[in-house]
């Protein structure tokens, strides 16, 4: 395959080299640089090239050797005085180990979170961007509304991507569809090698795709790939399976047990940062087949992704402007009015995209700003806890500050140790946060579905990102505490011993923060599964479990649907069947209807179904009857309708609205035959809007308006009932593989992004009071010390352990009771923000408050309590005789 | 003499330069003490090393001509001098004398 020979010219970062020309003496620097890029050139014939990078990186760091050092003259003093920062830092890191390891710790774990959550920032601003013109590549959106109902579909008809080029031929560069018969699988066998299965991305598309889009191509030739009909271009992940890694080119696949398509190229696997990923790219003009030898010409059906790349300098707008004149010259009169199109710009569609028939379902911007909130939070909370551990240690350093000052140390001086010291500190713990960011990434990129590698930490500007990090989160935390450390006065020092804490009002607002941003955390996790709960498990209105869905668009089933159902329906363990045009409670299509009363026809949301429909996903009726199989014109003239439709048309009652007549064929002869209640026929992002649900029992349809049977089967025999669907699906169509889905899984897909949301937040809070309450528990050991005295004193006099308990923990309780005032209304305020984008949701109510402030206060006494029990067993001799 | 002592790295750093005559420059004497030793040191260990045998004037070197590898950087070649040399020796002969005072019996546990 092509392609291997590129690593032979693959260079590694340019910054280590830098660095060793930086601090290599030149008598040395040639032989050494040598050396490193031989031995990089070796390892790339062996190993991945970021293995080789990082072995670069390890070498050059290993040449920081004495004999290598340029001889400069430095300033001696200065080094020694670093030695002695160095020396001093690492004994008190050894002299108070617990506090150390719970200052390292905290800032580590704190780290690694904002790194994890900022890689996943990255990756999903990253979407879509690997297109050398995306910059100018936008898609066409159709909105096709009438007073608000209707669709805002990211597909278009047919002849609109040609038009559009052709009409502005001066503004559009290229434009490029994409098909796939809107239908969740499609049908491809090798025949050869006996392998056959449903593939789930495949699409057609025009021979522009790439001079639109840039994918990488192994085989084949981009130019010409995709000219001719029945070609088809495969990923190198499906030459495996399809042909177990034989040269596919020259070969055929059968799609959909019908035409023949022959292998013209091998792409690289998708990458996964796009809105579209796809195995398969079939030429466009293989469709024809499927069309009667054309393409379809309506205006009205909209199935075609369309996107544009505009020529350079061309303004969207100047191109938008001229969009009402090119609706009014193609679109048929009866839907003119109401259409609209748009364009969104393709880098935009990953996270703010959510209309009707998207490819895949998108992300949310939103999600990537509480994500980064709370990246924000953790570090906060974590360097709050860097500081507080500082100023509170910084007793036990006022003789040392004392000594150095009296020695003649310069205020400037000891304010630099410390900031050195601190930004010492920092860099270790971004050192252990690198470590566990390695260690986790696998599984993180298991959650957040994302295959982010791990080289990503060796780009320039993620290096550059965590070592400015390092060291501004070192000279914040540092900051202070250098501040209070070398302000001491001399004398007092050193006569005391030490001096009366500093700063312990500072402390107190920084914990109060600290509690204020955890408590804050817990709520909005409890909000945001509550949310997630709601929308996967409300009553929709529809009974979505134990139904099997098994797709069968532009399959043979239309003839032999009727024979299926009677040979499936003699199972047991089948309780009714019906078919559908789209995935229930996910999707619609739209259609244009004329009631009685109405000057014209209007879209309204449909859906096509067969008998048996409302029984099969029990939904109740509100008025009139169902569709019935003994009455020969429920097929034409008659309606089924939901109670918002009645209302939006002003009915009086759903009964009255049965015997309500629309036009059929130019003639009001058509009658609304029944009302069902309302149920969720879209996600539950969206309001129920009026449906129409209509009969279509030609054997045609079963190409583009009926897309699925829905089986609904027996509970607690699901193994059986699957086995007599599938014994059934043979009897009729042996040629054809049998697949199928449960509904309620499927129907959870349109939440993935609110699991996805409500998976990191859960993972990142807890993560996040964890280390909240490592700084309080340093700050509590630190409490006890400076009391030991005093406690020592009380037990003579006769305290007992509750009693210390109390002493120690009030003032942390107070805190954290004010920090709780502060947390509710910003806590409340926010959620409602994010709760408003769901036309279903949650109420907020006080329950996650009150749980989360109990949650806190539990937590934090457990914390403190440890401490006050220790403290109650102090012998008071041992306090007291020590002077 | 303290300088004149070997280092037991220094050593086998020594024997592998000696050993590769011509063609002894920073890699092949990695690659050639990962072969032999299994051991695997990096890079920079083994210029340290290297420049302290050559200080103590058990080697000497030579920068040789550029080539088209190592995208045309010129290398330092090896070679062990007549002091290196008599060094290995005095080694070996103060190994093997000892060796031989070894007595002849056999030792608990296994080979």
């Amino acid at each position: 395959m092509q392609g291997k020979d590129e690593t032979r010219s693959a260079i590694p970062p340019k910054w280590p080299d830098k660095f060793l020309g930086w601090f290599c003496h030149e008598d040395h620097l040639e032989i050494l640089r040598g050396d490193v890029y031989e031995l990089y050139d070796e390892r790339l014939g062996s190993m991945q090239k970021w293995q080789a990078d990082l072995l670069f990186i390890i070498d050059i760091l290993g040449l920081c050797r004495p004999f290598a050092f340029k001889k400069k003259s430095q300033n001696s003093t200065q080094i020694a005085m670093f030695k002695n920062y160095f020396k001093i830092t690492y004994r008190n890191f050894i002299r108070q180990k617990v506090y150390s390891v719970l200052n390292i710790s905290g800032l580590a774990i704190g780290l690694a979170c904002s790194i994890l959550i900022f890689i996943y920032i990255n990756d999903e601003l990253s979407f879509d961007k690997f297109h050398s013109k995306s910059d100018r590549i936008y898609r066409v959106l159709e909105k096709f509304e009438s007073e608000g109902v209707g669709e805002h579909s990211a597909s278009l008809p047919f002849p609109t991507g040609p038009a559009l080029k052709n009409d502005f031929s001066r503004q559009v560069e290229h434009s490029v569809r994409f098909f796939n018969f809107q239908s969740p699988s499609l049908a491809l066998a090798n025949k050869a090698a006996d392998k056959g299965f449903n593939e789930s991305n495949i699409f057609f598309a025009d021979s522009t795709f790439f001079n639109v889009f840039d994918f990488e191509m192994l085989a084949g030739d981009k130019e010409t790939a995709l000219n001719e009909p029945n070609s088809i271009l495969i990923t190198r992940s499906m030459v495996k399976k399809y042909f177990n890694d034989e040269d596919p080119l020259g070969k055929t696949l059968e799609f959909q047990g019908n035409q023949n398509l022959m292998v013209t190229g091998i792409l690289e696997d998708a990458p996964k940062n796009a809105h579209f990923t796809f195995d398969f790219i079939v030429s466009f003009s293989s469709l024809k087949a499927s069309f009667g030898g054309g393409y379809p010409t309506t205006w009205y059906w909209n199935p075609c992704w369309t996107y544009i790349v505009l020529e350079e300098n061309t303004s969207p707008e100047s191109l938008i402007s001229q969009f009402p004149d090119f609706v009014d010259k193609y679109f048929p009169d009866f839907i003119k009015d109401d259409i609209e199109l748009q364009l969104q710009p393709i880098e935009d569609i990953h996270l703010t995209s959510k209309l009707d028939y998207e490819i895949a379902a998108n992300s949310d911007i939103k999600n990537v700003y509480i994500f980064g909130l709370v990246a924000v939070f953790i570090l906060i909370i974590a360097a709050i806890n860097f500081i507080n551990l500082s100023t509170a240690r910084a007793n036990k350093r006022a003789k040392e500050v004392g000594v150095r000052k009296s020695l003649g140390s310069a205020k400037s001086q000891l304010v630099n140790q410390f900031i050195f010291e601190s930004i010492l500190l920092t860099f270790s713990a971004l050192l252990i946060a690198v470590v566990l960011v390695v260690l986790v990434l696998p599984a993180f990129n298991g959650l957040t579905e994302k295959s982010v590698p791990i080289s990503i930490l060796l780009e320039p500007v993620f290096l550059l990102g965590l070592i400015s990090a390092g060291l501004a989160i070192g000279l914040l935390s540092g900051f202070y505490p250098a501040f209070v450390l070398s302000s001491f006065k001399t004398v007092l020092v050193l006569k005391n011993g030490h001096l009366k804490t500093n700063g312990m009002n500072f402390r107190r607002v920084l914990v109060t923060t600290q509690f204020s941003i955890s408590i804050m955390l817990i709520i909005g996790t409890f909000i945001v599964l509550k949310q997630l709960n709601f929308l996967q498990n409300k009553d929709a209105g529809f009974d979505d479990e134990n139904v099997v869905l098994i797709p069968v668009i532009q399959s043979p089933m239309g003839q032999h649907y009727e024979n299926f159902k009677t040979s499936a329906l003699q199972s047991p363990h089948i309780k009714s069947m019906t078919a559908v045009e789209e995935i229930v409670g996910t999707k619609f299509q739209v259609g244009n209807y004329q009631f009685e009363g109405m000057e014209q026809s209007k879209p309204f949301p449909r859906f096509n179904v067969r008998h048996d429909f409302v029984s099969t996903m029990n939904i109740p009726l509100a008025a009139g009857r169902a569709y019935d199989q003994t009455i020969q014109t429920d097929d034409s003239l008659a309606l089924v309708v939901n109670e918002t439709l009645v209302e939006s048309m002003g009915w009086e009652s759903p009964e009255d609205a049965v015997g309500k007549r629309f036009n059929f064929r130019g003639e009001l002869k058509g009658k609304v035959v029944g009302v069902v209640k309302d149920y969720n026929f879209a996600s539950k992002h969206y309001p129920i809007a009026p449906l129409v649900i209509t009969l279509n029992t030609r054997p045609g349809a079963f190409n583009l308006f009926i897309k699925y049977v829905a089986v609904k089967i027996e509970g607690d025999q699901i193994r059986p009932a699957i086995e007599d669907l599938e014994k059934a699906w043979l009897s009729v169509l042996p040629e054809r593989p049998f697949d199928f889905f449960f509904l309620d899984d499927r129907i959870n897909d349109a939440y993935k992004a609110e699991q996805k949301l409500s998976d990191v937040t859960l993972i990142f809070s807890g993560l996040a009071i964890l280390v909240a309450c490592l700084g309080l528990f340093g700050l509590a050991t630190f409490s006890v010390e400076q009391r030991t005295k005093e406690i020592g004193v009380r037990k003579v006099l006769g305290i007992n352990a509750g009693q210390i308990m109390y002493l120690l923990s009030k003032e942390f309780m107070i805190l954290i009771g004010v920090a709780f005032l502060i947390s509710i209304p910003l806590a409340y305020y926010s959620l409602n923000q994010w709760l408003e984008g769901f036309a279903f949701r949650v109420d907020i109510q006080i329950w996650p408050f009150i749980i989360a402030g109990l949650l806190a206060f539990l937590i934090s006494s457990a914390t403190v309590a440890f401490h006050a029990l220790k403290a109650s067993y102090i012998n008071p001799v041992d306090t007291l005789k020590y002077e | 003499m303290k300088h004149t002592q070997l280092g037991e790295f220094e050593e086998l750093v020594l024997l592998v330069v000696g050993s590769l005559l011509d063609n002894a420059y920073s890699i092949s004497i990695k690659a050639e003490l990962k072969e032999k030793t299994k051991r695997n040191p990096s890079i920079g260990a083994l210029h340290s090393a290297l420049s302290r045998l050559e200080k103590k004037g058990f080697i000497s070197s030579h920068e040789g001509g550029a080539t088209t590898e190592r995208g045309g950087r010129r290398k330092r070649f090896y070679q062990i001098t007549a002091f290196g040399r008599k060094a290995l020796d005095q080694s070996y002969e103060l190994r093997s004398s000892l060796y031989h005072t070894l007595p002849k019996i056999s030792y608990a546990g296994k080979g």
